[in-house]
């Protein structure tokens, strides 16, 4: 503990030094007082008495400056000395200064924006109880395609069974299920809020409890008794302002009076889950407002096969690893499927619950990390090649404070203080810009990144900047720091100009930089150019629509008089529809209205499997296909042509068992067949009525652009589902329309919810939003790059052209042309950029690799986008090469002679 | 190489200055280095103001502990005198000697 003390004694010592300095000389002078007294003693004279006392004493001096640098703490003063010297050095040059810490703030305000990101989407720990230990369990099916298994979400009867077997490697597990519901607090048109629908042991699971009134009991989770309702802390502020006697009160949800029970605390949001890796849904992309307690129906606790609709999460035992709890679980699923003589051969899938949320944006994001780390790298490459620069022109300076005496360490460390000061301003200048830049990130982000709001600039964020400024001071510094250590006082001092500052090997440094700082910019080119591809080829094929002039309305049927618990729910929603198509027909410019039960580009929903009387296939091999409710006028509304057989008519609405299937349909479920007139079963629910496919529907990218799916229209007739989405085109825009579909439909029914209301157009480009960002922000960064690059060149080149005026005054003199000093020139500019480029192609066969998944059908070798990105970054560094080229090439033999 | 050699006499000028103080009592800086001088008999010939960091080192080590005085022939003094942990260090030191004089004694030629 030694040190400590005299770290401490130092450090106080610093404030105190003119007080300590007075004490010094004090006890110094009584030294010396009591010496001459003594040598007085034993007979001198006064000024003899005196010369031997400081003879006997040593260097006054010395022995203070030994004493001080005894006394002060480590270098402190030192330090603060070599920094009040760069910043006087960067005074004098501030238009450098100024550039530097533009550049470095541009950087570090843009990675550290992005790693806010990353920190609170990827990183940081979820605020439940040993986060770490919680897993999401899905079912898993083989899939025959592609002989793997696919997660698929959880049957109720299945989890409950696994919950009580898995004894040994989990502590709890929950079952739920995610929706929206619809809540009108105040009587007002109702809204749509997310809920969760969970078995009561869910909050405990968690390690959460709430704030006010209290937690779900096993008694809730009872038919009759779950009409209670825990609230979200952000809830509880929107349905009843914060509101402490919310206990007991009721709230309308679907219309339903529900009784509050508990309050959740800040902070606790519970992430998105999907119910399976494939499927996405728009509508569920709501943060949980509303917790409700899971009462089991009967189907849930009898069905074995199908009813996979819910999501389940688990706590590992401590000390459990995920394959040992998924061992023991897959165990379980083999035992049962055995047992129960299940057609399917079902198994299980276990995913961190952290990893698990963030599934879907983490490649993603990695990846705008990794390229706004490469801006930097090649910012920090450039301001480098700039302090070389400064290095070697203070290298005269170097020299003589060397041969002065100043030591390598301390020759060295004023040089890193220069770079130190820079970093530090860039550091802050960037650490405010990422205030901004993660509001701007924000709003740019799309909806599905999960814990979105949970971004800001927090301690680890602030902390990750501060370590990148040190680590950005360290690369750019550490390089002209080392070469003043090598500074050989004697030959620069000799040599008469700066001539010697040009020499090959500080040359060869610079060009290495450049080569490095090409090598990542073509990466990141190529990358950029890959995205902007990928994102227009999804912009611009065939979707097998058309979206232009259709405004969209979704409407969700939550009142009770729509609810399975009526007797006239089915002809209320009917009627509903009825008037709601009629009345949208009336407004203004209406061509035509059309309704589906889902709206458009929300992925994957309502999947059923297609089930043929004449040509029976095992359970669990049917092909897959989505199931939409659509009246006759979708496939005109849609523009989406019929390629087989008719369209559903007004004739069909008596005998409604017709549909209508699509290209990919057809083909995986009748292949080599004519689909039209065969029959088709269970597609309606409750009904075992056989349906006839009456025609076939060109592909169309419908529930997300990536993909064709494959679907199967049914009139409405046949059956109204609780979610409809109301299509109407009209030569009116929809920003005229949209208030006139809500006044429409709510002159039908106020008590109804609209979520969704909106263009087409717009609808399309939300579907695509986590496409556009990546794309976006990846332009950004290519093209920051792009220019630090363009700037690395231009500054080297012309910096080397000016120290080799002379060379060049020489070489016109003796009849060079100026073609070929710009020759001279350019080749010299040539080298590291081509073998820059060389190194980058090869770098980016390893990135692209990986880049390679979150590419849409884009090859990544794309001949395009490589060729285009190596042409951008040539022609770009002939621009920066071809000015420094020409002053050369201009230069005035008289006058860069006499310079001499 | 310079460096464990002034480590080393560092430490013997540390142990003289404590071991002085163990003998005589709180002094000031002259006296310790008069003593020092005496004991040495010109063996180690020192500057007497290299005392001054070293006491200073000690003192930063809470070995010695300084406060001012007035000498026998009346002139103001910084005096010094050995603190607990001071005169424990000084066990040790001599420990570590006796350690580094045996090897010596086994090192020197055998005649």
């Amino acid at each position: 503990m030694d040190w400590i003390r005299i770290l401490l004694s130092r450090f106080a010592a610093l404030f105190r030094s003119k007080k300590l300095d007075a004490e010094l000389d004090e006890e110094l002078r009584a030294h010396i007082d009591l010496a001459i007294e003594e040598n007085r003693g034993r007979g001198m004279n006064e000024s003899q008495a005196r010369t031997a006392a400081l003879r006997a004493f040593g260097g006054i001096t010395q022995i203070r400056e030994t004493y001080r640098v005894q006394r002060g703490l480590l270098g402190l003063e030192e330090a603060a000395r070599d920094i009040r010297y760069a910043i006087r050095q960067l005074r004098k040059s501030h238009g450098f200064a100024l550039t530097a810490i533009l550049t470095l703030a541009l950087g570090i305000g843009a990675a550290t924006s992005v790693f806010s990101v990353v920190n609170a989407v990827l990183l940081k720990p979820f605020a439940f109880r040993d986060p770490d230990r919680l897993v999401v369990m899905r079912e898993s099916v083989e899939d025959k395609a592609r002989s793997e298994r696919t997660a698929i979400p959880d049957n109720y009867r299945h989890f409950l069974r696994l919950k009580k077997g898995a004894a040994a490697t989990l502590e709890d597990a929950a079952i739920f299920a995610q929706r929206g519901v619809s809540v009108s607090p105040n009587g007002d048109h109702p809204h749509i809020v997310g809920a969760i629908t969970a078995s009561p042991n869910l909050f405990r699971l968690l390690g959460v409890q709430p704030i006010l009134g209290r937690d779900f009991a096993e008694g809730d989770a009872k038919k009759g008794a779950d009409d209670v309702v825990v609230l979200s802390y952000e809830g509880w502020q929107s349905f009843f302002n914060g509101d402490t006697g919310v206990i007991g009160r009721t709230l309308r949800i679907g219309g339903q009076p529900t009784t509050v029970i508990g309050v959740l605390p800040p902070g606790v949001r519970f992430p998105q889950i999907v119910l399976a890796p494939k499927i996405a849904f728009q509508e569920f992309a709501r943060d949980a407002l509303l917790f409700e307690p899971l009462a089991p129906s009967e189907r849930d606790l009898n069905a074995d096969m199908g009813n996979f609709n819910y999501k389940a999460i688990a706590r590992l035992k401590p000390g459990v690893t995920l394959a040992q709890a998924n061992a023991e679980l897959e165990a379980l699923q083999n035992a049962y499927t055995l047992s129960a003589h299940l057609p399917l051969h079902f198994g299980i899938a276990l995913m961190p619950l952290a990893k698990d949320v963030a599934s879907g944006v983490s490649g993603a994001l990695w990846m705008l990390f990794a390229a706004v780390g490469a801006v930097l790298l090649i910012a920090c490459v450039n301001l480098a090649n700039l302090q070389l620069a400064r290095a070697v022109n203070a290298e005269r300076e170097t020299a003589v404070r060397a041969a002065l005496g100043a030591s390598r360490g301390q020759l060295a460390r004023s040089r890193l203080a220069e770079s130190l000061v820079l970093a530090f301003a860039g550091g802050a200048a960037g650490t405010a810009l990422a205030f901004g830049g993660v509001r701007l990130l924000i709003a740019l982000a799309p909806a599905n990144i999960p814990r979105l709001d949970e971004v800001h600039v927090s301690t680890p964020v602030l902390l990750f900047a501060a370590g990148l400024s040190i680590a950005a001071a360290i690369a750019f510094g550490m390089l002209p720091a080392l070469r003043s250590l090598r500074v050989a006082p004697q030959a620069v001092l000799q040599a008469n100009s700066t001539r010697a500052a040009n020499t090959q090997e500080s040359r060869r440094t610079r060009s290495m930089m450049v080569a490095a700082q090409v090598a990542c910019t073509v990466v990141l080119l190529i990358v950029t150019s890959l995205a902007l591809r990928s994102f227009s080829h999804l912009l611009r094929q065939d979707r097998g629509f058309d979206a232009s002039y259709v405004t969209l309305a979704q409407v969700d049927l939550f009142s009770p008089q729509y609810g399975d618990s009526s007797n006239t729910y089915k002809a209320a929603k009917l009627s509903f529809t009825d008037r709601a198509l009629a009345a949208l027909g009336q407004l203004p410019g209406v061509q035509s209205v059309a309704l589906t039960s889902v709206a458009p580009l929300t992925g994957e929903t309502w999947v059923d499997s297609l089930t043929r009387p004449d040509h029976p296939v095992p359970a669990g091999k049917e092909p897959a296909i989505n199931v939409r409710w659509i009246n006759p006028d979708y496939l005109p509304t849609m523009r989406s042509p019929l390629v087989a057989g008719r369209n559903i008519t007004d004739a069909d609405r008596a005998n409604p068992y017709v549909a209508l299937i699509s290209e990919r349909t057809a083909r995986e479920g009748f292949p080599g067949e004519d689909p039209i007139g065969r029959k088709i079963t269970d597609l309606v629910p409750d009904d075992k009525h056989p349906i006839t496919v009456i025609g076939v529907v060109a592909d169309a990218r419908i529930n997300g652009l990536k993909d064709n799916a494959a679907m199967v229209y049914l009139p409405y007739w046949a059956f109204t589902p609780w979610t409809l989405s109301f299509l109407v085109r009209s030569s009116q825009p929809s920003d005229a329309l949209i208030p006139e579909m809500r006044r429409a439909i709510w002159q039908i029914d106020p008590q109804l919810a609209i979520p969704t209301l909106k263009s087409m157009d717009e609808q399309v480009s939300d579907s695509v939003a986590s496409d556009r960002f990546q794309t976006m922000l990846l332009s950004g960064f290519g093209a920051a790059a792009l220019f630090l690059a363009l700037l690395g060149v231009y500054g080297v080149l012309a910096y080397s052209v000016s120290l080799r005026r002379q060379e060049f005054g020489v070489r016109i003199a003796l009849g060079s042309g100026k073609s070929a000093l710009i020759g001279l020139v350019l080749r010299q500019a040539a080298y590291p950029v081509l073998i820059g480029t060389v190194v980058g192609l090869a770098m980016a066969l390893i990135a692209l690799r990986w880049v390679h998944s979150l590419l849409y059908q884009t090859p990544v070798m794309d001949p395009l986008a490589v060729g285009g990105s190596v042409l951008l970054l040539l022609v770009a560094a002939s621009i920066a090469a071809i000015a420094p080229a020409r002053r050369a090439a201009s230069t005035d033999p008289m006058r860069a002679l006499r310079m001499e | 190489m310079a460096e464990s050699k002034s480590d080393v006499l560092q430490g013997t000028l540390d142990l003289m200055v404590l071991k002085t103080l163990e003998s005589m009592g709180p002094l000031h800086g002259y006296g310790i280095a008069r003593r020092i001088e005496q004991v040495s008999a010109n063996t180690l010939s020192l500057n007497q103001g290299t005392i001054y960091p070293a006491l200073l080192r000690l003192e930063q080590r809470r070995w010695v502990k300084s406060e001012w005085g007035v000498s026998e022939t009346g002139r103001r003094a910084k005096f010094y005198s050995l603190t607990r942990s001071g005169r424990k260090q000084i066990e040790q030191e001599i420990e570590n000697w006796e350690r580094i004089a045996t090897l010596a004694r086994f090192l020197a030629p055998s005649n």
